[in-house]
């Protein structure tokens, strides 16, 4: 049996006394794709940043396809095939759509540090970022500075941006958060869409989103796990109703 | 602004597209016809100094431009990359060290770009205000050293030497002002060309990346450290050629190329010129020397024009003389470039009268409290001027407070023009 993507053990984060994140187990297999729902302050982006190697774990392991990642910088969690984008918007704002996706390109078609290569001539990145603007439906904007676009194009082109490199892996913060219900149906089509046979984890707000792309759902409360199951089971579930889901599911219908 | 235009079709471009060597080609020639236009000794030095600081100058805005690295401390990297040249030259005089001294600057690049390799390896770990005070902190270091270790540096008289000693090259011995000038002009367009493919190249561009979001950079694969690093080394390697080049034209090298002094001054002029663009530090350099050289022929206070210039760029145009330069694209590629022809024109006037006037006030003043006692006479303006009756001061002082109101009385004009003239109407292409 191959390893699950991501498996956590016993992970804490603390800052200073405040326990933020309290023993966290959680396994989620290749090419599933996993939610992790909670209410405001659950510890839900930390866990995030626990993962992605932003926080080093206070206790606890992290393990990517059964290798050991804790203590690793972000970077080199990245070129080991996981890719994410954040809550806030974080692109390159001063750069144009396209260099934003090349930005994403370039460690992963092994580039590197190269200065020795001039990056117009290399045709192989310059056509695999414009697939890539393609997929993501932004070829229109190519030559836009990311800084003007809109809203809802900023967070398409960070999406962009984390599948450019390929990694098998891909994390999502609250990709529709802001979002009005068209942009947000839009965006969950692209999601799928991009992240086909990848393995998905995804942190957001609105159930609609969670319940329509989700294929198992964790719920995060006060730092612990206390459900992790399909869809249909965590709605029925008695105790993610009294924590948590009763007044989201309300709101949601 | 480092922005990549290059459209769709231009991808499949032939091996150097005529376009963007075009403004190589026609910069070296300029270069080479310079010393027929200005053949005296004094303009070759001039020339010289003005391409030593544009090297330096592009070297710093590879970190400050490129890389969003303020450094308070540069000077040091010039310095050493001089001081280690200056040295080898004393070798190739004293103990016959083979070394053609067009290859020096070579290893001026190499000492430089060790330096910054050792101190870039800790100073580089942090971006913004940890990197400039550790930069800060490293420039007194090493200049206070310059005073200290007196072997290396010389203590106050500095380290001199003979350009001319080494083995002739295609039967040049350097000892001329024209030989030396175009050995740095050639330096100048190589080590300009190298800095502008670097700024082409994935490291240059992630280098920009991790300016405006190391974070992002840093979930896409990349080292925010390491790419620091590296933009650090490889403006070490052009600020030693800036360095070599120097030892080269002024065969001397004291404290005062390591000190703050002079870190502060390519700051200065590397913002003056524009940190957003590649040329921005180009323009910086030369207007800075010119002013340095040739203001400071015709008063004393130059350095307060300078910093006055520096001021109002700051605060008005923060991308440099060459953002004031390239605001003017917009409405020349709107076709729209000659509705500012007569505002530009009738804002001149009182400009002209309001800098002249500014300037005699300060002149005058100057003269009047520094000249030695008994001369009471200056020339301004090709005007004899008696600086210790009130009437002069008085004129000049009447005129800034006049020709101020007239250009506030003007002002709304021009900018209503430049609004028509930078406003497309829809619809239009």
């Amino acid at each position: 049996m191959t390893a699950a993507a991501i498996q956590l053990h016993d992970l804490q984060k603390s800052f200073g006394l405040a326990r933020i994140i309290q023993g966290v187990d959680l396994s989620i297999e290749q090419g599933e794709r996993h939610a992790i729902i909670g209410p405001n302050g659950a510890g839900k982006s930390t866990l995030f940043n626990l993962i992605t190697g932003k926080y080093v774990p206070t206790a606890g392991q992290v393990f990517m396809h059964g290798q050991d990642v804790g203590g690793l910088k972000p970077y080199q969690i990245n070129r080991m095939g996981l890719s994410r984008s954040f809550q806030i918007t974080n692109i390159f704002a001063k750069m144009t759509v396209f260099e934003n996706i090349r930005c994403g390109l370039l460690w992963s078609m092994g580039y590197k540090y190269s200065f020795w290569h001039l990056i117009n001539r290399q045709r192989a990145v310059s056509e695999r970022a414009d697939e890539i603007l393609e997929n993501i439906n932004m070829t229109a904007r190519r030559d836009e500075l990311a800084g003007v676009l809109t809203y809802a194009e900023q967070r398409a082109l960070e999406i962009g941006i984390t599948i450019a490199g390929g990694a098998d892996i891909i994390m999502l913060d609250e990709p529709t958060a802001g979002m009005s219900a068209s942009e947000t149906s839009y965006m969950v089509d692209l999601i799928r869409k991009v992240t086909k046979d990848k393995t998905l984890i995804i942190v957001e707000h609105d159930m609609g989103v969670v319940f329509d792309l989700a294929d198992r759902i964790s719920v995060l409360v006060y730092g612990e796990i206390i459900a992790t199951d399909t869809p249909q089971k965590v709605r029925q579930s008695a105790a993610v109703q009294e924590a948590y889901l009763g007044s989201a599911l309300e709101e949601a219908h | 602004m480092s922005v990549d235009n290059q459209s769709l079709a231009q991808r499949r471009a032939p091996l150097v597209p005529i376009r963007s060597a075009l403004p190589w080609l026609i910069a070296s020639g300029f270069l080479l016809l310079l010393p027929q236009v200005f053949p005296s000794g004094a303009g070759l030095t001039i020339m010289n100094q003005m391409a030593i600081t544009i090297v330096f100058a592009l070297a710093y805005n590879m970190l400050l431009g490129q890389a969003g690295m303020l450094s308070f401390g540069h000077a040091v990297y010039m310095g050493l990359g001089g001081f280690f040249c200056m040295h080898l030259l004393n070798q190739v005089e004293y103990n016959d060290l083979y070394l053609p001294l067009p290859l020096l600057p070579l290893f001026g690049g190499l000492f430089g770009l060790f330096f910054a390799f050792l101190i870039g390896s800790f100073s580089t770990r942090r971006a913004g205000t940890v990197f400039a005070m550790i930069s800060l902190g490293v420039g007194e270091l090493i200049a206070a050293c310059s005073i200290i270790i007196v072997v290396f540096f010389g203590g106050e008289e500095g380290v001199s030497g003979d350009r001319t000693m080494g083995p002739e090259v295609l039967g040049f011995d350097f000892a001329s002002q024209l030989e030396v000038y175009y050995l740095t002009a050639i330096w100048l367009v190589v080590a300009a060309l190298g800095m502008y493919l670097f700024s082409r190249t994935p490291m240059g561009r992630i280098a920009n990346a991790v300016r405006d979001n190391e974070e992002r950079a840093e979930f896409l694969g990349y080292s925010q450290r390491y790419v620091r690093w590296i933009s650090f080394c490889a403006s070490g390697f052009f600020c030693g050629i800036a360095g070599a080049l120097f030892a080269i034209n002024f065969e001397i090298l004291t404290e005062e190329n390591l000190n703050l002094a002079t870190s502060g001054s390519i700051l200065l002029i590397t913002f003056l010129g524009g940190v957003g663009f590649f040329i921005g530090p180009v323009i910086g350099a030369v207007v800075f020397t010119l002013l340095q050289t040739v203001l400071s022929l015709y008063t004393e206070i130059w350095q307060l024009y300078l910093g006055i210039l520096f001021v109002l760029t700051v605060m008005f145009f923060p991308f440099g003389l060459t953002g004031l330069i390239a605001m003017h694209f917009r409405p020349w590629n709107l076709g729209k470039f000659g509705l500012l022809v007569r505002p530009y024109a009738v804002m001149a006037v009182p400009a002209l009268v309001f800098v002249s006037s500014a300037v005699a006030v300060m002149e005058i003043l100057f003269h009047a409290r520094h000249a030695s006692i008994g001369d009471e006479e200056m020339n301004l303006f090709g005007l004899t001027i008696n600086t210790h009756s009130q009437v002069p001061l008085l004129v000049a002082c009447v005129a800034v407070v006049v020709s101020f109101l007239v250009i506030k009385r003007l002002a709304p004009g021009l900018k209503e023009a430049w609004d028509e003239a930078n406003h497309q109407e829809r619809g239009a292409p």
